[in-house]
């Protein structure tokens, strides 16, 4: 265990200068589609915000996602990954568990939205994650969130 | 919008130097390949549509002040 002071940390936009844990960092292969170049993340979780979290990017600080978890947006939703992606996620079975979540985002009126197109799949044990983008066009890239 | 008919093997180019070749086609998918200079991006709708609404959903913090959150641990 490290001391805090020994702790890597990054100066973010959102929450100041954030230490955050090695064993915490994930690495996203292939980025995110429009921030190919993000590779490293950190997912927070904050008891105020719950369900929702926020995926940090540890390498440009004003980068942050907010996020749900899918079955919190939709209880029936099943998320659908290629070849690709479970490589990129090291999953070697169907049945290791993911953490899936949809992105928010915000209309012109202040709606809110999820992107249920293309889940953020997180394998915890192996610290990875993927933006999988479905091949069917079931869901929208903007779902509407009713609260 | 041009629609042109193509069987399995058969290709069409798009200006100078990309070829859009029909490799299989079976129930409601076509398996295409793509021969096209390094510099042009070929990927599917989809990507982009995400990209863009990736773009947007980093708006979103900005409108949230919070207070310092703690990194999950793997399980």
């Amino acid at each position: 265990m490290h001391s805090f002071a020994q702790m890597p940390s990054i100066h973010t936009e959102q929450f100041g200068e954030l230490h955050y844990d090695e064993a915490s960092a994930l690495l996203f292969p292939r980025g995110l589609p429009g921030f190919e170049q993000s590779r490293r993340f950190v997912l927070l979780d904050n008891p105020d915000f719950a369900p929702v979290v926020h995926l940090q990017s540890l390498e440009t600080g004003n980068l942050c996602f907010l996020a749900l978890p899918v079955r919190s947006v939709d209880p029936d939703y099943e998320t659908i990954l290629s070849e690709e992606d479970r490589e990129a996620l090291g999953l070697a079975d169907a049945d290791q568990p993911t953490v899936d979540l949809a992105l928010l985002s915000a209309a012109q009126d202040g709606s809110l939205s999820a992107n249920l197109l293309a889940p953020v799949v997180i394998h915890l044990a192996k610290q990875r994650g993927v933006q999988a983008v479905r091949f069917d066009s079931r869901y929208s890239h903007k779902e509407p969130l009713c609260s | 919008m041009l629609v042109i008919r193509r069987r399995v093997g058969e290709t069409l180019v798009i200006g100078a130097d990309i070829e859009v070749e029909v490799l299989e086609s079976g129930g409601s998918q076509v398996k295409l390949g793509i021969r096209a200079p390094r510099a042009i991006g070929v990927v599917r709708k989809e990507i982009r549509t995400v990209g863009e609404q990736n773009q947007a959903a980093a708006q979103l913090v900005k409108q949230f002040k919070n207070p310092r959150p703690k990194p999950i641990r793997p399980v």
